[in-house]
């Protein structure tokens, strides 16, 4: 063994140890310069201890070429990509199990070019936990900016003046549910497979809602078959209500929400064997939907319902456009809570949409047009920043 | 009354969707290990009651359909028979699928009835698919010619005789069938999408922004 004689070879300069930043305190940080003789024949071995006087374990060994701090995928403004800096991050539960707090972490390096050796001086460090993710600054900027932009259009809500674009398919519920009390046949409103933290499934309710008084006022009826409990137990509420302010709490039936199975095809096979026995008049599909989006949507209209899905699952909108006579697309479901109801408050929340939209379509062609720029003139630093802003970390 | 029902719901809302919200921005480790996990627990525990109210009332129904005499009533009896046949099977088998390579009655009702009914119900998916697109196709507006004309290409590309005749019958285009179906899967169809998906996003931040505030609390009955 020839240790530190190849000291003018691989001389570990500055080297240091540090808390990973940003992480849950699992990780240590290693840093030394690069040396002008760093190349792919020489290599680095790391080891780490609890202990500075022995118990070393190799946690890590890689060639001299690799591994720098400009490799570490963190953003500009939490991190200097220096291209002149080794880095490494040590995951120390993988090599001493669950991490003690307060404790210190010795390390060092042996770097081996040939036969020649050289080992590093020790250093050492503590992990900690760090409460704030500092490379997702850029997401929590965008986030308070919304949320500023969201508490100034609901702050100035107008009670006129705003312009809302038809929707078609809200707008045919009258027409459904005027169909199914003529025909005197039920309506079918199914709220898909989401659970209550599904937000479309939360839109959901909120048509349901006004789906279920205008059912009450026109004294129609309407069937409420669940694959979810919880979402079961919110919709019961929701008609109840619906039916009490629609004046109507005798005509309310504890079974008109009803629970069918929590397994998708069992849901559907159930669903598609009342429709057929019952044919409804009207079926509303309204949620977050998977495979059997048509199982259900076709049977609907095989029956002759007049059918009105909504869902943000974009795979399932295909079948629903070819199988139902109107479909709310995404944002159009999320926005039928403020255009049935009407209520200033939500309409002006639907300005906050647009805004967002704008936000979008801006930053795409400002982007293209800066990233265009950037490859035609090798605008390396342009390129940065804009990946860096609009990545997540 | 007004507080119970209103206020402590819509306050348990700002509070949880806030703490959810913050969750994004420490470590996902530290997140689990002090928030998510324990929320899951309690998601857990309300679903648990919530089954049970559900179960009721599954019974309910199938009761009142078989009192009632309603067309189909006969299935219903097939719902507490399954039903029974299930849990005892669970109690005798102990829960278990497998003992040893051997099946438990419950590894058989999931094996030999349960999937195999599964799969009946997905396979159905395919003749819906069949008879959704025959209705589809039936050409009364310019959006069902479009749809119509990226099937067709779709179907000649994707079955090898419509690959011997469009080489033989548009060689003179220089441009293969695949190519068709890849620039209609990879130009106007993923545009389309990135659209819809872009709506989305913005509309569930602003849905949830309205949910957390409080402004949208439809979902708790009206006001």
């Amino acid at each position: 063994m020839n240790l530190n004689a190849a000291a003018e070879i691989l001389f570990l300069d500055e080297f240091s140890a540090a808390d990973m930043p940003y992480d849950a305190g699992e990780e240590a940080l290693l840093k030394w310069k690069t040396s002008p003789l760093d190349s792919a024949q020489a290599t680095y071995q790391v080891f780490a201890s609890t202990m500075q006087t022995g118990g070393w374990i190799k946690v890590d060994e890689f060639s001299a070429d690799k591994k720098f701090a400009s490799d570490i995928k963190l953003p500009f403004w939490a991190w200097k990509a220096r291209k002149d800096l080794h880095a490494v991050a040590i995951p120390l539960e993988t090599h001493f199990g669950k991490l003690e707090k307060n404790k210190e972490y010795f390390f060092k390096i042996i770097s081996i070019k040939g036969r020649q050796k050289f080992e590093s001086e020790i250093v050492s460090t503590q992990v900690k936990r760090n409460w704030f993710n500092f490379a997702r600054l850029n997401n929590l900027v965008f986030v308070l900016v919304i949320f500023g932009i969201f508490i100034w259009t609901v702050s100035h809500a107008k009670r006129k003046g705003l312009f809302i674009r038809r929707i078609a398919g809200l707008d045919a519920i009258d027409e459904a549910i005027g169909r199914a009390t003529e025909m005197g046949r039920p309506i079918y409103y199914i709220t898909g497979i989401g659970s209550m933290s599904s937000i479309s499934t939360i839109a959901s309710t909120f048509i349901l809602g006004e789906v279920a008084g205008k059912v009450a006022q026109y004294d129609s009826y309407v069937k409420v078959p669940h694959y979810n409990p919880i979402v079961m137990t919110v919709c019961k509420e929701v008609v109840r209500q619906a039916y009490l302010q629609a004046g109507r709490p005798d005509s309310y039936r504890e079974d008109m929400n009803f629970f069918v199975s929590s397994d998708q095809f069992s849901y559907a096979a159930s669903v598609d064997g009342m429709i057929t026995r019952e044919k409804p008049a009207a079926c509303f599909l309204i949620g977050h939907f998977m495979a059997e989006s048509l199982l259900l949507a076709e049977v609907g209209a095989t029956v002759g319902a007049i059918q009105i899905a909504g869902t943000d699952s974009e795979h399932q909108l295909p079948f629903f456009f070819t199988t139902c006579d109107y479909t709310l697309i995404g944002e159009e479901l999320y926005a039928a809570g403020a255009y049935l109801s009407k209520e200033p408050m939500l309409l002006s929340t639907l300005r906050l949409q647009d805004y967002g939209k704008f936000f979008v379509i801006v930053a795409v062609v400002i982007g293209i047009a800066l990233m265009t720029l950037s490859v035609q003139y090798k605008w390396d630093l342009t390129d940065k920043i804009l990946e860096n802003i609009f990545k997540t970390y | 009354m007004m507080l119970i029902k209103r206020y402590i719901p819509l306050a348990i809302v700002f509070v949880f969707g806030i703490m959810t919200l913050a969750t994004y921005y420490i470590p996902p480790k530290l997140a689990q290990d002090y928030y998510l996990e324990t929320m899951n627990k309690w998601i857990n525990i309300v679903a648990a009651f919530a089954f049970l109210l559900a179960l009721l009332s599954l019974f309910y129904s199938h009761y009142n359909k078989i009192k009632r005499k309603v067309d189909g009533w006969g299935y219903s009896i097939f719902v507490y028979i399954g039903f029974l046949v299930v849990v005892v099977c669970a109690i005798k088998s102990e829960g278990q699928l497998m003992t040893g390579p051997a099946l438990t009655s419950l590894g058989w009702i999931f094996r030999f009835l349960y999937n195999t009914l599964s799969a009946s119900m997905f396979a159905v998916l395919a003749y819906y698919i069949v008879s959704t697109a025959f209705r589809s196709f039936r050409i009364k507006t310019l959006q069902a010619f479009v749809l119509f004309m990226a099937a067709l290409f779709f179907i000649i590309g994707k079955v090898p005789l419509g690959n011997v005749l469009w080489n033989k019958l548009f060689f003179w285009t220089n441009v293969s069938i695949s190519q068709v179906t890849d620039w209609i899967i990879n130009v106007p169809s993923v545009a389309a999408k990135r659209g819809i998906m872009i709506g989305i996003a913005v509309g569930a931040i602003v849905t949830s922004l309205k949910i957390i505030f409080g402004i949208e609390r439809q979902y708790m009955g009206k006001d």
